[in-house]
C-alpha cells in the first residue's frame, strides 16, 4: 500500500499539471456549488470533455476536485441568502441562514467550511484505508435496510421544528405527500400529476428547495417591509474561534461516520447524508431547542455529513465499479471513455490512478479550507448590501438557475409554487425542516419498502427481523417514544419560549 | 463611448443580425447540437451520445452534447423534445423504452422522424458468485420448484427489461418476478445476495464479470458472445428470446430536409470512425449493431412496435 502511495505521489510530482488541475477544480467546484441551478453533477459533466485532453489520472483529479469543492460551495449561498446552491446544501440553510441573519455570517461560513473540511478529510481517510471492507458492508444493505435508514430520519419530523408535535407532523406528512407525485417507481403508473406529463418525474427537488428557502424568504422580507430586522447594519465577518468550533466535535464525528456510510450506499448520496446527520445531531444535542434558530451544531452536522459522503460515494466506485451517487455515476462514464474498465480490479490494475485520486482528494479538502477561510470574510460582506437590492437579484438568479438546470420552464413554475408553499408554511408556523425531510426521505422509504416487500413475498416479519434493519427500526421506535415523552413532560412544565437572542446568548461561550 | 465605437457596435450588430438570418442549412451545424435522452448522466445512452458525438465534433467544430431529462418513464424527456423548435439543433434518443411508451399510449411516436439507428446491444441474466444458481438449468429448476420465488432486478418500471423477462417467462413457462431498481442499486443488491438475478448488458457489468463477482448465466441474442464463450444463449436452449436494447436518434419531422441529410451523413461517418469503433468494442456492441438510415429504421421501429405491443398486452399492461 505504501509503495502504491509512493508511486502515485511520484507520478503527481513528475506531472506538476496535476496540482494546477486540483487548484482549478476546487475553485470551479466551489463556484458551481454556490450558484443555484449549477450543481456538482453539472460541474463534473461539463468537464468530462476536457479530460480527453489529459491522461486518465489528471482527468480523475479534475473531476474529484470539482466534486469536493461543489459539495462545500452550496453552503455559501445557503448561509448568506437562504438559497441552497445545490441540493446537498439545503439542510445547511436551516441553521446557517438564521445565524447569518443575526449578524454572524462570518461565524456561520467558518463553521460550515471547517466542518466540510473535517468531514471531507474523514471520508477520504476511510476511502484510503478501508474502502474494500466498507464496500462489502454497503452490500449488506438491501431494500429493508434502506427503508429502516429512511424511517430513522423520518421519525425526526415530529420534533425537529422545535414547535408543537402536531405542526411538525403536519409539515412532515405534507412533505411525504408531495414526494408521492410522479410516476409510481415500481409499477410505472402516473400518480397525482393531473395530466401534466412534466410532473411524471415528480416534483423537481431543486426547484422545490429553492422555492421554499430562497423565494419564500424574499417574499417574507418584502412582506415584513423595512423593519429593523431588515436593516442589517452590523455584519460581523469574524470567523469562529477554535474553541467555538471544537464545541461541535461530537456532532462532527457522528455526522462524518453517518455521511461516509450513507455515501457508500449506492443510490443515496450527500443530500440524504446531510439530512440524516442533521436529524441525528438534533436528537443527541444538549440544546435541541436551538435548532432552526442558528445552532452551530445545525451547521456542522449537514456540512460534515455531506462532505464525508463524497469520500464515501467514491468507495463503491473504486472498490467495485458501482457509483455511490449521481456525481460518481458521471465519473464512471468519464473513466470508461478513457478506456478504463471500472470494477473490483481497478485498484490492482490502475493503482496509480486510484492512489492519485486519494492524494488529490485530500489536497482538495485542504485547499478548500485554505481558500475558504480567506474568502469567507469577503463573502460575508455581501450582507451589508441593502436588502431591497439583494432580494430581487436573488429572485432573478434563482429563476435563471432553475431554468438552466433542464432548460425547462416547468421547473420555474415548481419553484414559484414552492415559494408560496414555503411562505405559507412559515405563516402557519409549520417547520420547514420537517417538510423537507419528508420530501427527501419519503421516496427512499417508499421504494425500498415496496422492493423489500416483493423480495420477502409480502411478509413484513422477514423484513423487520433482518439484523441491521431491525436494529435501525428499533432505534427509530425508541427515539420516537423518547421524543413524545419529552413533549409530554414539556407540556406539564412551565413553557419558556426560546427567542433568537436566547439562542445567541447560549451559543456564545461566556 | 465615442462615435467610432458606436459605429463599430452598430456594424457588429448588423453583422450578427445578418448571420442569424442567413444561417441556413448550408452552414449547419453552426452551434451546439443537443440530444435529449431519458436516462441518467453517465449511463449507457449518455456515454453513447458522447462517444458518437466526438468524431462529429472533429468534423464540424461544433459539439454534440447529451441532455439528460430522467425519470417519469421517459415521458418528460420526449415532451421536452417536442417543445423545442424543429431547427435541427435538438434531437431525441430513441430506444425500446420509447417504443413501449408508444405501445402503452404514453407518447406518440408519429411526431418524431426516426433518423438513424446505431447500436444494438444484447443483455443477459447475471447472478452473484455466491449464488446457488450456477447455470440456466438451475434457474429453470428453481423457478419451477417455487414459481415467483426467484426475483430478478431490472432497471425502469414497465419498460424494456420487464418486457424481456416477461417474454422469457412465457417462452420457458416459468415465473421470474421483476423488481425495479436504479442501475447501481441493482448491482449492489445482486452482489449482496438480496436479489437472485439481474438483467443487464455486457458493457456496464464487464469489470465485475472479469473479476468473477458477477456470473452471467444466460444471454439473450442470436449467437454466443466471443467475450463470453461459456455463456449459453436462451435461443440455443429453445427459448426464442433475442430482444436487445438498441439506440438511435430521432428528429422533428418538419426539419429542413437538407439538415436531415447532413445529419445522416455526419452520423454515418461517426459510426465508421475508428475511435468510436473502439468504444463499441469495449462493450461488445459490434456484433449486432449496424447503421440504419431513416427508411430502414422506420421499418424496424414499426416491427418493434408490433412486437412490444403484443408482449406488453400479454403481460397485462
Amino acid at each position: 500500500m505504501l509503495d502504491a502511495f509512493a508511486s502515485a505521489a511520484g507520478y503527481m510530482l513528475g506531472n506538476p499539471m496535476c496540482f494546477v488541475l486540483i487548484v482549478f477544480s476546487v475553485a470551479w467546484g466551489i463556484m458551481f456549488g454556490s450558484i443555484p441551478g449549477l450543481t456538482g453533477i453539472v460541474g463534473v459533466a461539463l468537464l468530462i470533455p476536457f479530460t480527453f485532453a489529459f491522461d486518465p489520472i489528471e482527468g480523475m483529479l479534475l473531476l474529484g476536485g470539482v466534486y469536493v469543492g461543489s459539495t462545500f460551495g452550496g453552503s455559501i449561498s445557503a448561509i448568506l441568502f437562504n438559497t441552497p446552491g445545490s441540493p446537498e446544501a439545503a439542510c445547511t440553510s436551516l441553521d446557517g441562514y438564521p445565524m447569518a441573519k443575526r449578524g454572524e455570517a462570518g461565524k456561520a461560513l467558518g463553521i460550515a467550511l471547517a466542518a466540510s473540511a473535517v468531514g471531507g478529510i474523514f471520508g477520504t481517510l476511510v476511502l484510503m484505508f478501508a474502502a474494500p471492507p466498507l464496500a462489502r458492508l454497503a452490500l449488506e444493505f438491501g431494500p429493508a435496510e434502506y427503508f429502516a435508514l429512511a424511517v430513522l430520519g423520518i421519525t425526526a419530523i415530529a420534533s425537529i421544528g422545535g414547535g408543537s408535535l402536531v405542526k411538525g407532523l403536519i409539515a412532515g406528512l405534507l412533505g411525504l405527500a408531495v414526494a408521492t407525485v410522479g410516476l409510481d417507481p415500481l409499477t410505472g403508473i402516473a400518480r397525482f400529476n393531473f395530466g401534466n406529463p412534466m410532473l411524471l418525474t415528480g416534483v423537481s427537488f431543486i426547484g422545490a428547495i429553492i422555492g421554499i428557502f430562497a423565494l419564500a424568504e424574499v417574499i417574507q422580507r418584502f412582506a415584513d417591509g423595512p423593519t429593523e430586522a431588515n436593516a442589517m447594519t452590523e455584519v460581523s465577518t469574524k470567523l469562529p474561534s477554535l474553541a467555538e468550533f471544537l464545541a461541535t466535535k461530537a456532532t462532527l464525528l457522528r455526522s462524518s461516520v453517518i455521511g461516509t456510510i450513507i455515501g457508500a450506499l449506492p443510490g443515496v448520496g450527500a443530500t440524504t447524508a446531510a439530512f440524516i446527520s442533521y436529524s441525528e445531531a438534533f436528537r443527541w444535542s444538549k440544546h435541541p431547542e436551538l435548532f432552526g434558530k442558528g445552532s452551530p451544531e445545525g451547521i456542522a452536522a449537514p456540512e460534515s455529513g455531506n462532505n464525508s459522503a463524497v469520500g464515501g460515494s467514491m468507495i463503491p466506485l473504486l472498490a467495485l465499479g458501482i457509483p455511490g451517487s449521481a456525481t460518481t455515476a458521471v465519473m464512471i462514464g468519464g473513466l470508461t471513455i478513457h478506456g478504463i474498465v471500472p470494477g473490483p480490479m481497478l485498484m490492482q490494475n490502475n493503482s496509480d490512478l486510484v492512489y492519485s485520486v486519494f492524494i488529490g482528494m485530500m489536497l482538495a479538502n485542504i485547499l478548500m479550507l485554505v481558500f475558504g477561510l480567506r474568502a469567507a470574510r469577503v463573502f460575508a460582506l455581501v450582507l451589508r448590501a441593502p436588502y431591497p437590492l439583494v432580494g430581487p437579484a436573488i429572485v432573478v438568479l434563482c429563476m435563471t438557475g432553475v431554468f438552466a438546470l433542464n432548460n425547462n420552464v416547468f421547473d420555474v413554475v415548481i419553484m414559484l409554487t414552492f415559494g408560496a408553499v414555503g411562505f405559507f408554511l412559515k405563516s402557519f408556523g409549520l417547520p420547514v425542516a420537517s417538510f423537507i425531510i419528508g420530501l427527501v426521505l419519503g421516496p427512499i422509504a417508499e421504494v425500498s419498502l415496496r422492493q423489500g416487500l416483493i423480495l420477502a413475498d409480502y411478509d413484513l416479519m422477514t423484513l423487520v427481523s433482518r439484523p441491521i434493519a431491525g436494529t435501525l427500526l428499533a432505534l427509530s421506535a425508541l427515539s420516537l417514544a423518547y421524543g413524545l415523552w419529552g413533549q409530554f413532560r414539556a407540556r406539564n412544565a412551565t413553557p419558556k419560549p426560546v427567542t433568537e437572542t436566547d439562542a445567541k446568548a447560549q451559543t456564545d461561550p461566556a | 463611448m465615442t462615435i467610432m465605437n458606436f459605429k463599430a457596435l452598430g456594424g457588429a450588430t448588423m453583422a450578427l443580425a445578418l448571420s442569424i438570418t442567413t444561417a441556413i442549412a448550408g452552414d449547419y451545424p453552426d452551434r451546439t447540437v443537443e440530444i435529449i435522452h431519458q436516462y441518467g448522466p453517465g449511463g449507457g445512452t449518455d456515454r453513447f451520445i458522447r462517444a458518437i458525438g466526438e468524431p462529429m465534433q472533429e468534423a464540424t467544430g461544433q459539439s454534440v452534447v447529451p441532455i439528460s431529462i430522467k425519470g417519469g418513464g421517459g415521458v418528460p424527456a420526449y415532451v421536452s423534445f417536442l417543445q423545442r423548435p424543429a431547427n435541427g439543433y435538438t434531437l431525441v434518443s430513441l430506444s425500446p423504452d420509447d417504443v413501449i411508451n408508444h405501445a402503452l399510449g404514453r407518447i406518440d411516436l408519429s411526431s418524431v422522424y426516426p433518423l438513424v439507428r446505431i447500436q444494438y446491444d444484447q443483455g443477459m441474466l447475471l447472478t452473484s458468485k455466491d449464488s446457488p444458481l450456477k447455470s440456466l438449468d438451475d434457474i429453470l429448476a428453481a423457478a419451477k420448484e417455487n414459481p415467483g420465488g426467484l426475483k430478478v432486478g431490472v432497471t425502469g418500471s414497465a419498460g424494456f427489461d420487464d418486457a424481456l423477462v416477461g417474454q422469457f417467462n412465457a417462452e420457458a413457462g416459468i415465473e421470474l418476478e421483476t423488481v425495479p431498481f436504479g442501475a447501481a442499486e441493482m448491482v449492489s443488491n445482486t452482489l449482496g445476495g438480496h436479489i437472485d438475478l439481474m438483467y443487464e448488458e455486457y458493457g456496464p457489468t464487464r469489470g465485475l464479470i472479469e473479476s468473477g463477482d458477477l456470473v452471467p448465466l444466460v444471454l439473450f441474442s442470436d449467437e454466443r458472445l466471443p467475450e463470453l464463450p461459456e455463456v449459453p444463449t436462451a435461443k440455443e436452449n429453445g427459448y426464442d428470446v433475442t430482444l436487445g436494447r438498441w439506440r438511435g436518434f430521432g428528429i422533428r419531422p418538419d426539419t429542413d430536409p437538407e439538415i436531415i441529410a447532413k445529419l445522416i451523413e455526419l452520423f454515418q461517418a461517426a459510426y465508421e470512425d475508428p475511435g468510436y469503433k473502439e468504444v463499441e468494442t469495449q462493450s461488445a456492441l459490434q456484433y449486432r449493431s449496424e447503421f440504419l438510415g431513416p427508411d430502414e429504421f422506420k421499418a424496424f421501429m414499426d416491427s418493434e412496435t408490433e412486437a412490444f405491443s403484443k408482449i406488453m398486452k400479454d403481460l397485462g399492461y
